[in-house]
């Protein structure tokens, strides 16, 4: 066995006990050791994708004394290796964009408290990445709703507190579905690992029994993972919970936490369900129509909203529907697709969060768009940021927002009895997008008189700015250069199954 | 049918018990009694789960008098779970009822409604 | 040598990019050489690139392995780039006197610059997904012309021009995906991409395709039922940027459909389809209602507006057609009422300019102040109307005989006979200006009378594109015959 087979085990852990070591450092070291603990897992699933891109195969890696049907299990692929990756760079960029108003706006006893949720955070968000055990993954998508739970009221008024509240029951009737899910199929297949689950369901379906208990598991799983992820009907807690909570969390909420549980629901559907059971049954038409309304309604809200944080976070639930859309049309292409928009609706949304909030800072805190009006001169990168993460949005060509786009499309144009809904649900929610981010991109851009407010020169925000650059060059990259990604993405799938 | 929901009553019970708690998660206003809702949730999947794991005649698999037969014991694993998941579900109990306080303290009422009305009078 | 097409790309609009994040300059003239020394720089840098890499290709990177982005120098492109060019030269020269009286000249010449450079871009592209890119980003940096001032029907018209083009992108954008599956390949090449193969048992399917592209980029054309988006942003823009919205960004519209139908299609695909049949209703009914309304309106440079409606419709009229001759007409067509709009749109611009009058009916007596302008306004618009010896007139000439000896059932004399009344509305609608111009009727105060020609930064540019228009109309016979050349090999 290699040595770098170790990696994933080693970043999970390494994260976890840095968190708890943060409670006892001193602020400023804590915040150390998170952006160092960031990076290094970051290094480390590098360092793994490298390697594993080489041999050209997944492995398992057996943790604990106990072999295959009994212990647990970490499975690492090149898909695994390129999500934890991309999960610590967004992390990364999110805590360092997100850093000066984390002392701003929390009090200074609880930066402690901060670094150790976001450590537990990326900690279960690797466990859920890497995991071959479903109870296991049960047991992080608890942690991670508590981490995310801790991350929306660390500045706590009263409306960061009902939004974790309201973020908690609806992610808890999620993890309830989920749980019962995973003990029914406990029930039917008498095994926790996914690969031997799966070979006892693909036992199920020839035998043809169990039919139906099946049929409601795989439904208890997608729904209750579709609701901690906000899709469509799902969405009622989202907007408060990413509008009001610091702008780091908000970044990591939308495109970290959300996008673990569909990474997780995507896992499921391969590797334990099969990709073709689960394109047999009828529940991956629901998806399919939840996203599509997900993708419209997502952004008739947005239109509507005054506020450009939650106007983001209704995108939010836009650009999720898009990923289910991929999900449900049950083809590999839509699969990769929906893989290829999880990695650039994450680089986009975090990059359009962290820009916000440097628009509404010279703006007087106000995040109405009256005020907005000009905020792009006063604060001349995140304008500048704020108008690439927009673009990218609606899907102008050079951006990462394109790309996805483009798979999506030319998955639909392969699945006959779903291309028109599909791609006429594209074009209206391509044109409702242009209407409100281009509207917000205008307002930035109006010149005003004589502000009443002050701008900011790159000076007093240095670590902000580079912050930006990086998440821009992030999205033109995956813009420009998309095919290895893309390419990566096919062979992780592939070893998916 | 009406013989296999007989014979695995439990499993039975186990799913009413659910959706009650789930409805009461759900529907309810009072947060405590959103609370309550959850808790009963999650103790109908760990009597699912120990339903599952139980074989009739058994006895728990716990080594006392030396080691007996493997025949001798009920299955495990789905008691390690429930074990694992009650530890989860009070944690996230412990989590949901400081909410509470803390809402509680701030506007004197558990009515989540009333709270979000509130909130936007406050217009924060 | 081949990267030489690059240039007159990237030059104008990294120079545009320049001028947009420096700080503001107290100094006008040096902003103004600037500028102008960009502009002709450009021009050369495309008249090298066109001289020396013509017919070359050039791959820059792929955007997917499905997708590069490629630039390809063909004869189609080489006359749209060529009359960019001039178009461009001249009312940029226009604007540094027009500009005088508006803010944020700096940012103003910034976009133009870009907008120049995208367009250089539009006609070497060689495949519909680089076409497509920039056709994005030309609306994006078209769209700050429009909202110059800032005034809030400028916003609003900015903010429609920026939807109708958008959803015409998404339309074309749309065929993109099903052309990737059916087509060879996704480059411009002469008789169209379609594998025949893979299309048998499609065909409707990407018939209703075909149609869907020919809308999408018939939007930014101001074909009816999408024109609406004309007659409002033109008003609000600067002049100069008006001249160069109606002669040359409209014309990326024109060019995305030559490109559709022609280089992606193919026109043996499309001929005799109802595709062909909606299309070439659809323009006549655009080339008689455009005439229509500038008929019926009374602000100048609105009545323009829906001019420029009009006659682009004729330029698709000819396309939709798909005869030899009526396209050598519609190519022309391009050229010629590329230069009389500029020209046009730049009279009404210096008549705003020193007078501040809009309307027509204010201008009673205008010749007598600026005759020079007015002398040039008339010719050319005896050339819209198509009175030889002007250009207009060979363009609708190929367009009439290509129609007649089309031989389609009903069109080939329905269609000369709207083109006919079309030219006789234009008449009505651009001539009052001339006769009430110099003729102000026996009431008009000669005692107010003041000399106002604009100075030479405005007339010469005018005289130079009507000069042009005229010249097109004697010698025909160097661009018909380089026209038809190519043109008979996609038709």
């Amino acid at each position: 066995m290699d040595f770098i087979q170790n990696f994933p085990f080693f970043s999970i852990i390494l994260s976890m006990f840095s968190g708890t070591v943060c409670s006892v450092l001193p602020r400023k070291a804590a915040r150390w050791v998170n952006t160092i603990v960031v990076s290094v897992a970051g290094i480390l699933s590098l360092i793994l994708l490298i390697y594993l891109i080489g041999t050209g195969e997944s492995y398992t890696y057996m943790m604990g004394h106990f072999p295959a049907p009994w212990g647990n299990e970490i499975r690492a692929g090149i898909l695994e290796a390129l999500m934890a990756l991309f999960f610590c760079i967004i992390m990364l960029l999110s805590m360092l964009g997100g850093r000066k108003k984390l002392d701003d706006e929390v009090v200074e006893s609880k930066h402690n408290l901060y670094y150790i949720l976001v450590n537990l955070l990326l900690s279960s968000l690797l466990a859920l990445v890497y995991t071959n055990d479903l109870f296991t993954a049960y047991v992080f998508v608890e942690i991670n709703t508590i981490a995310a739970c801790g991350l929306i009221m660390i500045r706590q008024n009263g409306r960061t507190i009902e939004a974790a509240v309201r973020y908690m029951i609806m992610s808890l009737l999620g993890s309830g579905m989920l749980l019962l899910g995973i003990c029914m199929l406990y029930d039917l297949t008498g095994h926790l690992l996914m690969s031997n689950i799966k070979e006892s369901v693909e036992l199920i379906m020839a035998e043809g029994t169990y039919h139906v208990p099946l049929l409601i598991t795989i439904a208890l799983m997608s729904v209750g993972l579709a609701i901690k992820s906000a899709l469509f009907p799902f969405h009622a807690w989202l907007p408060d919970a990413y509008g009001y909570s610091i702008v780091s969390s908000a970044a990591m909420l939308s495109s970290l936490v959300s996008k673990g549980y569909i990474f997780l629901l995507m896992k499921i559907i391969y590797r334990v369900i099969g990709f073709d059971v689960f394109d047999g049954s009828r529940i991956i038409d629901v998806l399919f129509v939840f996203g599509l309304m997900g993708m419209i309604f997502g952004s008739l809200n947005a239109i509507e909203e005054n506020d450009i944080r939650r106007m983001i976070a209704f995108s939010s639930v836009a650009q999720i529907g898009y990923i289910y859309m991929g999900i449900g049309m049950g083809t590999q292409a839509g699969m990769t697709a929906s893989v290829f928009h999880i990695l650039s609706h994450a680089a986009t949304k975090s990059l359009l969060f962290i820009a916000a909030i440097g628009l509404t800072d010279v703006s007087g805190g106000s995040r109405k768009f009256i005020d907005l009006t000009g905020a792009a001169y006063r604060n001349k990168w995140a304008g500048v940021a704020f108008m690439v993460g927009s673009l990218s949005m609606v899907g102008v060509p050079m951006f990462s927002g394109f790309i996805s786009k483009l798979l999506f499309a030319q998955a639909a144009v392969q699945n006959h009895g779903k291309m028109l809904p599909a791609l006429i649900v594209l074009a209206i929610s391509t044109i409702l997008n242009a209407i409100y981010f281009m509207k917000t991109v205008i307002r930035i851009y109006t010149p005003v008189e004589e502000s009443k407010y002050e701008s900011i020169t790159f000076k007093n925000m240095k670590l902000y700015a580079v912050t930006l650059v990086c998440f821009i060059i992030l999205n033109v990259v995956l813009g420009i250069s998309s095919q290895p990604i893309v390419d990566l993405i096919e062979q992780g799938l592939a070893m998916f199954a | 049918m009406g013989t296999n929901l007989f014979s695995n009553y439990g499993e039975a019970v186990a799913m009413i018990l659910f959706v009650i708690g789930f409805t009461n998660l759900l529907l309810q206003k009072n947060l405590i009694k959103k609370i309550i809702g959850l808790n009963i949730m999650d103790s109908a999947v760990y009597l699912f789960l120990a339903e599952k794991g139980y074989i009739n005649g058994r006895t728990v698999p716990i080594v006392v008098n030396g080691v007996q037969d493997v025949e001798a014991y009920i299955n495990p694993i789905p008691s390690g779970l429930v074990l694992t998941g009650i530890v989860v579900s009070v944690s996230v109990s412990a989590l949901m009822l400081s909410l509470t306080i803390r809402l509680y303290r701030r506007y004197h009422t558990l009515d989540l409604d009333e709270i979000s009305i509130r909130l936007k009078k406050e217009g924060l | 040598m081949i990267y030489l097409m690059l240039l007159p790309i990237l030059f104008p609009i990294l120079m545009g990019i320049s001028l947009l994040v420096r700080k503001e300059m107290k100094n006008r003239p040096a902003l103004l050489i600037t500028t102008g020394v960009s502009l002709i720089i450009t021009a050369l840098l495309g008249l090298l690139a066109i001289i020396l890499a013509r017919g070359e290709m050039l791959l820059l990177f792929n955007l997917t392995a499905t997708l590069p982005i490629i630039f390809k120098i063909d004869n189609m492109g080489m006359v749209f780039a060529g009359m960019t060019m001039i178009v461009f030269v001249c009312a940029g020269f226009f604007s540094f006197e027009y500009m005088k009286h508006e803010q944020k000249e700096k940012r103003y010449y910034g976009y133009y610059l870009i907008v120049f450079g995208i367009l250089m871009a539009l006609c070497f592209a060689g495949n519909i997904i680089t076409f497509y890119l920039f056709f994005e980003i030309l609306t994006l940096s078209s769209m700050p012309l429009v909202l110059h001032n800032g005034s809030r029907e400028a916003v609003m018209a900015g903010l429609k021009y920026l939807f109708y083009s958008l959803c015409g992108a998404y339309m074309a954008l749309f065929g993109l995906y099903f052309l990737n599956k059916y087509g060879n390949t996704l480059s411009f090449s002469e008789g169209g991409v379609i594998n025949a193969e893979l299309a048998a048992g499609n065909i409707q399917l990407l018939l209703a395709v075909a149609f869907v592209m020919i809308l999408g980029f018939s939007v930014k054309a101001g074909m009816f039922p999408m024109h609406a988006w004309l007659p409002a942003a033109h008003p609000v823009a600067p002049a100069p940027a008006s001249a160069v919205l109606s002669a040359v960004i409209v014309k990326a519209g024109v060019l995305g459909i030559v490109r559709v139908v022609y280089y992606l299609f193919g026109a043996s695909f499309l001929r005799g389809t109802w595709v062909q049949t909606a299309w070439m209703i659809l323009t006549l009914i655009t080339v008689f209602m455009g005439s229509m309304l500038a008929y019926r309106e009374p602000v100048l440079k609105k009545r323009l507006a829906y001019s420029t409606v009009s006659q682009v419709s004729y330029i698709l009229f000819g396309l939709s057609v798909m005869d030899a001759g009526s396209v050598t007409g519609g190519v022309l067509h391009v050229i010629c009422h590329a230069f009389i709009k500029a020209a046009l749109f730049l009279c009404a611009g210096a008549i705003i300019y020193k007078t501040g009058k809009t309307r027509v009916d204010e201008l009673r007596g205008i010749g007598k102040e600026m005759p020079l302008l007015l002398w040039c306004y008339t010719i050319v618009s005896l050339g819209l109307i198509g009175i030889p010896p002007t250009g207009g007139f060979v363009s609708k000439w190929y367009l009439a005989v290509g129609a007649l000896e089309s031989g389609m059932p009903g069109f080939s004399w329905v269609g000369p006979v709207v083109l006919l009344i079309s030219a006789l509305l234009t008449a009505g609608y651009l001539l009052p200006v001339t006769i009430h111009g110099f003729f102000p009727g026996a009431d008009y105060d000669y005692q107010k009378l003041q000399k106002k020609e604009p100075n030479s930064f405005m007339t010469v540019p005018v005289l130079i594109l009507t000069v042009l228009s005229v010249l097109v109309g004697l010698f025909p016979n160097v661009l018909i015959n380089f026209i038809q050349q190519f043109v008979t090999k996609i038709v």
